[in-house]
């Protein structure tokens, strides 16, 4: 039970602008998860920041709007049926370089957990968005794209879940059946931002012609970097 | 003569018997009331009363409080009651205009409050409860700012202990003319209410509804978060994030005046272990000073309502208790100054039940006027003889929590602490955190209990 | 605070919290006007009013706006979360922009209008209100939604309908599926007039009233009994 920010950069000369355009997103997601904060940003590489702690505080110490890159996505947490830990703390990482930041809570992931570990999944925590996240990796190991592997969650992962998920090159979202928990997308002119509440991105630059739109249940929206 | 056969523990006769009804129907079997199997309940736990090491107060004579206040930490008019002891939520629709009125008089004439239901707030409610607890439910039934401004705390219902996850039912033959008209219901339907709140779904949303509430209300009075017990560590946690002034928490005896039966007996956990896991979830927020906890869900007693309290709650809520008080059960009506009582065994007994075995609320032909929207069956329900028997009965359990309070040394009913008691069974002992008696054993104790 | 220009007060969410401008707002006499600057997607304004006032939001709002309101008017010239205009008695809340899920959930009366599209959700257990969306709407709309009208000038998502007790829903556009329970019927004379009237008052000029979509309860779950031939 939480909130998802997350910034794609399409316009190289906007990418020094990343940090300073995501960090009042991810801030103001702050009252939606108190407990902790957590961001995957990608640039050269991709770096994973989280603690304990509301997200100003992650936001300050890593002077996050400082910071250029092509995508970040980050998520604040209401801690439900795990501990208040950094371990507990989103984004998860599917391989080296997949981040996903999950707002909801799935029902069955005891049994997918159990499952992935019996064929020698490892797991950090005991978080059931992690579960997603390495049920994500798995099918992006086996071969498919992003899009078809986070199109494939629900036939194994029941629940309510708004996922956002990102490599290197893409950002993508997927809701649940019922589209019980929020995302808000924006399409802008250079960028591309989503957020649990519009008011995260009401401040964005150009918001007013952006395209916003909030996702259809069960329908994956991709953009490229 | 032949010899009976062996009877079956798998296919008792009740067994067989429910088989054979749904192999009928074709559907789950539909009743009021709570659980009726036997749980673990405050019955398995004792107090250690005061000897020497502890010395009691004097009965009638030295004063003990039970005055207890619930939202004081964000309200502006928190809600003060004079006894620990509050009626919960039940509807005017499941029950009868009399029945509503008669529970509201008598909780206004011992200083507590009363709860509204499913179904919105009638004024004949308002106007006879001093103090009224207005609910906010799934299906926001005659939900209106005008009730809510009136209330004097608004409960936000997230599930009770009956069926916790499920939506409310109410069958057609309660749905007469004033209740479908409340409900912009077309009468005679069978009502279904939603599983979830049409507005938010978990407790980051629901935290912007509460705030909705507030603002509703110019922050004057508590919001109140209930649930039924499932996850109750976590669920207590979330619901003070989510800005609950007070939780409530109702256990698996909690009662309900029409749920499918396997929701009813199979789902939730006790009260007993439940008043601890959310005692505890407070004080490991540290916010156990701020937020109270009221529990719900088989209380019948004074030794019930102080056990819970040792546990760490702040006030109870009954439900079913007060249905009995007001004559649920009984085989006859009250009758009143014109007619003496009436013997109306015959009705229960035509509803396939007896008094004492009824939990037929959900069929609207409750024998004495209590659970039922017909006029000639409401009209076996004196207003006045009711009340006066509730409020006797609040009165009641208030003596005896007091005397068990006393008799710990304490002068203020809230300063019972699980400290004293001890527990008679193993269950009882790991399910309440406190020791078996005799022991200084704890079972489960620092295993790290959800 | 609020400061006063040509009888319009005008309220700073970039200054004030919105504890403090709904109180302005409610403490305004009867037919005053007023004017929210820098909304910003605040959640929770305008709710509970309960006179008639003409409250003007400039921006985005959160949810709930306008939300538990009676005879007040409210305005928002950008677009609004989740949920606004919910549990409306009288009065209005008209949206120029986009509006999140559950616009207009359980609304006993008034009016919500949004000119551009909805979430899922719209019209959600709604009492006896009245929703009108210009655009399109989400998934599950008009969800158990017990008496008034929903008026759709685009498409409306899946399982419109779904579970209906006695509200009325006209659809302009393509209806992705019906939910349980959910029915297309007739459209009668008196269908039309209620569209066209309340097209009219939600300023929409782009719906052809009499070629629209009339989904009703087919009221086939109204009966408990009904049950056992039912997907449940
Ligand atoms: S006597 Fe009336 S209130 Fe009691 S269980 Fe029977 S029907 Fe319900």
């Amino acid at each position: 039970m939480c909130g998802i920010a997350g910034l794609l950069i399409t316009d190289p000369d906007q990418r020094p602008q990343l940090g300073a355009l995501l960090a009042p997103i991810f801030e103001a997601m702050t009252p939606r998860g108190p407990d902790s904060a957590g961001l995957a940003l990608y640039g050269d590489g991709v770096e994973v920041h989280k603690q304990v702690g509301p997200a100003t505080k992650l936001t300050a110490d890593m002077a996050l709007a400082d910071r250029g890159g092509t995508c970040g996505i980050a998520h604040t947490r209401m801690a439900t049926e795990s501990a208040v830990t950094t371990e507990g703390c989103h984004p998860f990482m599917a391989g080296d370089d997949v981040g996903l930041v999950h707002n909801g809570s799935f029902s069955n992931y005891a049994t997918v957990r159990r499952d992935l570990a019996a064929t020698g999944v490892s797991f950090d925590s005991d978080n059931d968005s992690e579960v997603c996240c390495r049920l994500l990796a798995e099918q992006l190991a086996a071969g498919a794209g992003l899009a078809e592997a986070l199109g494939s969650v629900p036939d194994r992962m029941d629940g309510f879940y708004t996922l956002l998920v990102a490599t290197p090159s893409e950002m993508a979202i997927l809701r649940d059946p019922a589209g019980c928990k929020p995302a808000v997308v924006a399409e802008g002119s250079g960028w591309v931002a989503v957020a649990s509440e519009y008011h995260a991105l009401s401040e964005l630059p150009g918001i007013d012609e952006a395209h916003v739109f909030e996702p259809a249940p069960l329908e994956v929206h991709t953009w490229r970097a | 003569m032949p010899r009976t056969p062996r009877p079956s523990a798998t296919f008792p006769a009740a067994v067989i018997e429910q088989i054979h009804e749904l192999s009928d129907v074709g559907h789950y079997e539909i009743r009021g009331w709570g659980a009726k199997r036997a749980v673990p309940s405050f019955d398995d736990l004792t107090f250690l009363t005061s000897s020497l090491t502890r010395y009691p107060l004097e009965g009638y004579r030295e004063a003990i409080d039970t005055t207890t206040v619930l939202g004081a930490g964000r309200a502006e008019r928190p809600l003060v009651l004079d006894v620990p002891i509050t009626i919960a939520g039940m509807s005017f629709g499941s029950l009868s205009a009399a029945a509503k009125e008669a529970l509201g008089r008598a909780a206004s004439a011992v200083g507590t409050s009363t709860t509204t239901g499913d179904g919105g707030m009638t004024p004949e409610e308002r106007q006879a409860s001093a103090k009224l607890v207005y609910q906010c439910l799934p299906s926001r039934y005659g939900f209106t700012p005008a009730d809510l401004r009136v209330a004097d705390a608004v409960e936000v219902v997230v599930g009770q202990g009956a069926k916790p996850g499920g939506g409310g039912m109410l069958l057609g033959q309660k749905v007469g003319e004033r209740v479908a008209a409340m409900r912009t219901l077309p009468e005679g339907v069978d009502q279904r209410s939603a599983s979830r709140h049409p507005d938010w779904t978990g407790p980051d949303d629901l935290r912007i509804k509460i705030d909705e509430l507030r603002e509703a209300t110019d922050g004057q009075v508590p919001i109140f978060v209930k649930m039924g017990a499932t996850r109750v560590p976590y669920d207590v946690k979330l619901a003070v994030a989510a800005g609950a002034d007070v939780v409530v928490v109702d256990g698996m005896q909690g009662g309900t005046g029409a749920t499918q039966d396997v929701f009813i007996e199979h789902t939730g956990i006790p009260t007993l272990p439940a008043v601890r896991q959310a005692a505890e979830a407070l004080r490991d927020l540290d916010v156990h000073h701020d937020v109270q906890l009221i529990v719900s869900g088989g209380i019948r007693s004074g030794a019930d309502v102080a056990k819970a309290l040792a546990l760490g709650a702040d006030a109870v809520s009954i439900g079913v208790a007060a249905l009995v008080a007001l004559g649920c059960n009984r085989s006859t009506t009250t009758g009143d100054d014109r007619s003496p009582p009436e013997d109306v065994t015959d009705d229960y007994l035509a509803l396939g039940a007896t008094p004492g075995t009824c939990h037929h609320c959900h069929t609207g032909r409750c024998p004495v006027g209590i659970t039922t929207q017909d006029p000639e069956l409401e009209a076996r329900l004196d207003v006045e003889r009711a009340s006066r028997r509730v409020e006797n009965y609040l009165r009641s359990l208030t003596m005896e929590l007091t005397t068990l309070a006393r008799a710990c040394g304490k002068s203020d009913v809230h300063n019972l602490e699980p400290e004293d008691l001890v527990a008679l069974t193993v269950e009882a002992a790991a399910m309440a955190g406190v020791p078996l008696a005799g022991t200084s054993w704890v079972p489960g104790a620092g295993a790290g209990l959800p | 605070m609020a400061c006063v220009s040509t009888d319009v007060v005008v309220l700073d969410a970039a200054v004030d919290d919105t504890r403090t401008i709904n109180r302005a707002l409610r403490a305004l006499p009867d037919g005053a006007r007023a004017r929210i600057e820098h909304a910003r997607g605040r959640h929770n304004l305008a709710v509970g009013l309960h006179h008639p006032v003409t409250v003007d939001v400039v921006g985005n709002a959160g949810y709930y706006c306008g939300a538990l309101g009676e005879r007040a008017t409210v305005r928002v010239d950008g677009s609004v979360g989740w949920c606004a205009g919910e549990n409306l008695m009288s009065g209005s809340v008209t949206v120029r922009g986009h509006a999140g899920q559950s616009t207009g959930a359980s609304a006993h009366g008034g009016l919500v209008v949004v000119h551009g599209d909805a979430g899922a959700r719209t019209a959600i257990s709604l009492k006896g209100g009245r929703v009108a969306v210009a655009g399109s709407i989400g998934h599950a709309g008009a969800f158990m939604a017990q008496a008034g009208v929903l008026l759709v000038g685009g498409d409306a998502g899946d399982g419109l309908g779904d579970s209906l007790y006695e509200a009325t829903v006209f659809v302009a556009g393509r209806i992705a599926s019906l939910g349980a329970d959910a029915r297309v019927e007739d459209l009668t004379d008196d269908d039309v007039a209620v569209a066209v009237a309340l097209a009219d008052e939600a300023g929409f000029d782009h719906i052809d009233a009499t070629s629209l979509t009339k989904v009703t309860s087919a009221r086939s779950l109204y009966r408990f009994d009904a049950l056992a031939a039912q997907r449940y």
